[in-house]
């Protein structure tokens, strides 16, 4: 991955680096990065065709090959692989097991043997005959699910997890605290286990399994608890806990707003279910109450003062990327210059599914993200710039 | 200084929030029932409504929970066990992974009160899925069963000695029931093939509906969940006495409500 196979002279002191045409590595704003991707799973949530399906596969590969870094959050796109082969396993065998019959128009597979159910479990049908439309409309389906899945294990294997807990609102700041915290302590816990069980086989300590539990459990408890005291009172040493600009009325406002915002959301989420409730309630109230929740978290965030350190920003790059993805979204769903049949081709009559011209070309454009994209920084540097914290 | 130390206390306002967020919580799992026939198009539309609802909701009762005030060391702990809970979910069986999560969460709920239940079951999952790279759309689902598993922990009734060691053990094996079946039907309506004859099919009757999920339910995960139950049960029984000990006596030197004074 690291093309930057330098033969360059090293650039002269004083100056501006060479790089000769190339960019300097940097880590792409992660918000830009889940832009792009849940706008391609929208935009494969659109279609049903294999082949767009599989061009989307593709795509994400392509991308995650030129642009992850080697961070320990960067090496799970295999197992979101893993997890749409089941995906679409789960499908096509439940498909098959739990059918409902085929019809004469079907080309019959096989039969699995009907096994009948009671009475009072009405509806359910277990084993019967196959047919090939069945399998295939099962498996069809399940890559669509299994691409959207993918498409968001490519967001979490691309954008960097500690850099994005920042765009959490002022208003969670112990949340995002408290999970900072554990995300640099929990490698600290690993060694804490190593040395508990070093001990104990000093010892001959002989419980093994469920028994030797209570046996680690608890001294590697107790040394975490610990740590915590320790961490508190060097929070509070530097300052923690120091109020931010907000009154006792922008307080109260807060509260308001919130209490007002969560009413607004159950009378939405109400309007949503019944067919009786007026048409306002529906959507309408859900997006209100949504509204006066923002704004109430928006007010509560001056209950802090935060100040960010080495600030990501937000340049070309992220606009270009997060536009070549909502680009490849709105092109799927704006319909021009292709027949939307195509994008969902019927299996009656059987025929081998057609490959779109302009869809597959919006797919495309989503992959120029991997060289829009700044490539990230070369790994024989990742300590610095990934083991930093918020 | 009684022997449940409250980390973090819930104010009435935040009290008042959360009872509100257990209402759309219901709603958020429980739609393919409660829907009336066509009023949604598509099966796929209303799980992500309802998870974005769900954000929002966790979002407006952690700032809530955190008005209150969360001082620096039930923050530091907070961090701790979460990491803890983040280190020993993937010792998990696998997938289903929450296994062993509970097992600490319940026993934390239990000593340092509802409050700090409910955001550790939200941090521990965050963190969790920051680590391992697992954010997405199912994440508001299992952020808000873990917090609910532990907030209603710090909300069992005074046992002291067994007693309570057993009754959290039941009350674990229970849950871990429970949040099995609540994120099965978080993700039942557009996992299966709608012509299955187990899927969700909208406009169907309640009883019907419910035949076609618990058979899901059944042929999915009933395995899943009977393990998870079984792990918390044993962890529990085994471990549950000393953990709580250790977490009590933690408790007590931190002080968290320790008056303040001036002179």
């Amino acid at each position: 991955m690291s093309r930057s196979t330098v033969t360059a002279k090293p650039p002269a002191p004083g100056l501006v680096p060479d790089t000769r045409g190339r960019r300097l590595p940097r880590t792409l704003h992660p918000v830009a990065w889940w832009i792009w991707a849940l706008a391609l799973a929208t935009a494969v949530s659109r279609t049903n065709n294999p082949l767009l399906l599989f061009l989307v596969l593709a795509v994400l590969g392509y991308v995650i090959s030129m642009r992850r870094t080697e961070a320990p959050w960067a090496r799970g796109f295999a197992y979101y692989l893993y997890l749409a082969l089941t995906v679409v396993a789960i499908r096509v065998v439940f498909r098959a097991v739990f059918a409902t019959g085929i019809t004469p128009r079907d080309h019959f597979l096989f039969s699995l043997p009907h096994i009948p159910t009671p009475d009072w479990y009405a509806g359910i049908q277990l084993g019967g005959p196959v047919s090939l439309e069945a399998l295939l409309s099962a498996a069809t389906d399940g890559l669509r699910l299994a691409c959207m899945l993918c498409c968001v294990g490519a967001a979490n294997t691309l954008a960097n997890p500690k850099r994005a807990l920042r765009v959490l609102p002022g208003a969670l700041y112990e949340l995002g605290v408290a999970v900072t915290v554990s995300i640099s302590v929990a490698p600290q816990l690993v060694q804490s286990v190593q040395r508990v069980r070093r001990a104990r086989r000093l010892r001959a300590g002989r419980h093994k399994g469920l028994r030797a539990l209570r046996g680690i459990v608890v001294p590697v408890l107790e040394d975490a608890l610990e740590r915590s005291l320790r961490l508190a009172a060097a929070m509070d040493s530097r300052g923690y806990g120091r109020a931010g600009t907000a009154t006792r009325r922008s307080r109260r406002m807060t509260g308001a707003l919130m209490l007002l915002g969560m009413c607004g959301l159950c009378a939405g989420a109400y309007g949503l279910l019944d067919a009786t409730a007026p048409q306002l309630l529906g959507l309408p109230a859900l997006a209100a109450g949504a509204a006066l929740c923002v704004a109430g978290l928006r007010l509560g965030g001056r209950r802090v003062t935060r100040t960010t350190y080495r600030a990501d920003p937000w340049l070309f790059p992220e606009w270009a990327v997060a536009g070549c993805g909502v680009l490849s979204a709105a092109l799927l769903f704006s319909g021009a210059g292709f027949d939307a049949a195509e994008l969902n081709p019927s299996i009656y009559p059987l025929s081998w599914p057609t490959l779109p011209p302009v869809p597959a070309a919006a797919i495309l454009l989503a992959g120029a993200a991997g060289f829009l994209a700044p490539p990230p920084t070369a790994s024989r540097v990742p300590a610095q710039r990934t083991e930093e914290t918020t | 200084m009684t022997d449940r130390a409250t980390a973090i206390r819930i104010a009435p306002r935040a009290g008042l929030v959360i009872a509100l967020a257990s209402f759309l919580g219901v709603v958020a799992f429980f739609w393919p029932f409660l829907v009336a026939p066509g009023k949604f198009g598509s099966n796929y539309a209303p799980p992500l409504i309802f998870g974005v609802l769900l954000v929002i909701v966790l979002c407006v009762v952690l700032s809530e929970i955190a008005e209150g005030g969360i001082n620096s060391k039930a923050l530091a702990m907070l961090g701790v066990l979460s990491a803890v809970n983040a280190a020993i979910r993937p010792l998990g069986a696998g997938t289903a992974g929450i296994e062993t999560v509970f097992f600490i969460l319940v026993l934390a709920g239990r000593v340092y009160g509802p409050g700090f239940g409910f955001t550790l079951g939200c941090t521990s999952l965050f963190a969790s899925a920051l680590i391992t790279g697992g954010v997405g759309p199912w994440m508001p689902y299992q952020m808000f069963g873990c917090a609910f598993v532990g907030m209603l922990a710090g909300l069992l009734p005074k046992a002291t000695g067994r007693r309570e060691v057993l009754m959290l053990a039941v009350y674990g094996s229970l849950s871990g029931y429970l949040f099995g079946f609540l994120l099965n039907l978080s993700f039942w309506p557009f996992s299966l093939d709608p012509n299955s004859s187990i899927a969700y099919l909208p406009g169907l009757p309640f009883t019907q509906q419910f035949h076609r999920y618990l058979a899901f339910d059944l042929a999915t995960s009933l395995g899943w969940d009977t393990g998870r139950a079984v792990t918390n049960f044993v962890c529990v029984t085994l471990a549950g006495p000393a953990v709580l000990t250790t977490f009590r006596r933690a408790a007590r030197r931190a002080r968290f409500q320790a008056p303040v004074e001036f002179r």
